[in-house]
């Protein structure tokens, strides 16, 4: 699995209006409810589960990129959120760095193996400098999705 | 290489396409009377990567590794479920490190003479063309490869 096989335009979201961490977790996190039709409930279990994940450690990874993810059995199948801010957002990362970038990733638990898999393709997405900096720059959802798609 | 072939190994990652992969290798060890292997592959490499990246913290591989290797043992209990459907035995094996290198390593072993891949993903990007697990799987096996398509027909053959 890779980005391409999850990736479709309702479920990113150009600019993110939060500019705080957890402001921004839980506006991907609706993105995904409102696109997948969760009842409140679902979406609070989604965001919990995020949010616990998240006290283990930031997954801000460097470079302006963060990857929120957690294993729920809420969701049926891996998917993914893409955010981009326009403002650098302080998600503890290790490198001090801000973050502009954000996938969130959730997979159920009898999805690991395509959940692993689209972890890493995001990692091996993001090596590329120029590449994030196109992201950054990115106007809408179509064009987030064009620059994958190239 | 033998012809028709006598050692056929089918590569699963857990994917539909790989569920008819292995569909296609049964009809096909039995019609060439051929021995069949179904192969797995935890992926450590990945986990590694993941890591290293600073996205998975030790304790969260250690956990995700455990969850591998239940998907794994599924899958392969569920490969020789389809194979005594139809009166094919299945060796099945699990391996774990990197899935092109792992797959490289045991179609040598076995002296395979094919390997049925399902997964094999349009080509959508070139970034992802060439990250690809099984792309770099068909790349470079040592032996030909049979990429199978999603067909409907094998699944109602197996389901009825």
């Amino acid at each position: 699995m890779n980005v391409l096989d999850v990736l479709n335009k309702d479920l990113v979201k150009v600019p993110l209006m939060h500019t705080d961490k957890q402001g921004i977790i839980t506006e991907l996190v609706e993105v995904l409810a409102r696109a997948k039709g969760y009842s409140t409930q679902q979406f609070e279990q989604v965001l919990k589960a995020v949010l616990d994940r998240e006290r283990l450690c930031s997954t801000a990874i460097g470079n302006g990129i963060a990857i929120p993810h957690a294993k729920t059995d809420v969701v049926d199948q891996v998917s993914l959120v893409i955010g981009i801010s326009r403002f650098p957002v302080d998600f503890e990362s290790l490198d001090e760095q801000k973050s502009k970038i954000f996938f969130l990733v959730v997979a159920p638990s009898s999805a690991a193996s395509m959940h692993v898999e689209l972890l890493a393709s995001i990692a091996r997405s993001c090596t590329s400098g120029v590449f994030r900096r196109m992201l950054e720059q990115a106007k809408d959802s179509e064009e987030v999705v064009r620059l994958f798609m190239e | 290489m033998g012809v028709p072939f006598k050692q056929i190994v089918v590569y699963l990652d857990g994917s539909e396409s790989s569920m008819t992969a292995i569909m296609y290798g049964i009809k096909l060890a039995r019609e060439h009377d051929a021995k069949l292997t179904a192969v797995y592959v935890v992926n450590t490499r990945a986990l590694s990567e993941l890591v290293k990246a600073g996205i998975f913290v030790a304790i969260e591989r250690d956990e995700y590794q455990l969850d591998l290797q239940v998907d794994a043992d599924r899958y392969l209990r569920h490969a020789q479920r389809l194979g005594h459907m139809k009166n094919v035995e299945i060796e099945t094996v699990k391996l774990e490190g990197s899935v092109h290198v792992m797959m490289k390593d045991l179609l040598k072993s076995k002296s395979a003479d094919l390997l049925v891949l399902g997964g094999i993903t349009d080509i959508r990007s070139r970034r992802e063309e060439l990250a690809s697990e099984t792309d770099r799987m068909m790349r470079t096996a040592p032996c030909p490869v049979l990429v199978v398509r999603d067909d409907d027909d094998i699944w109602l053959e197996f389901e009825t």
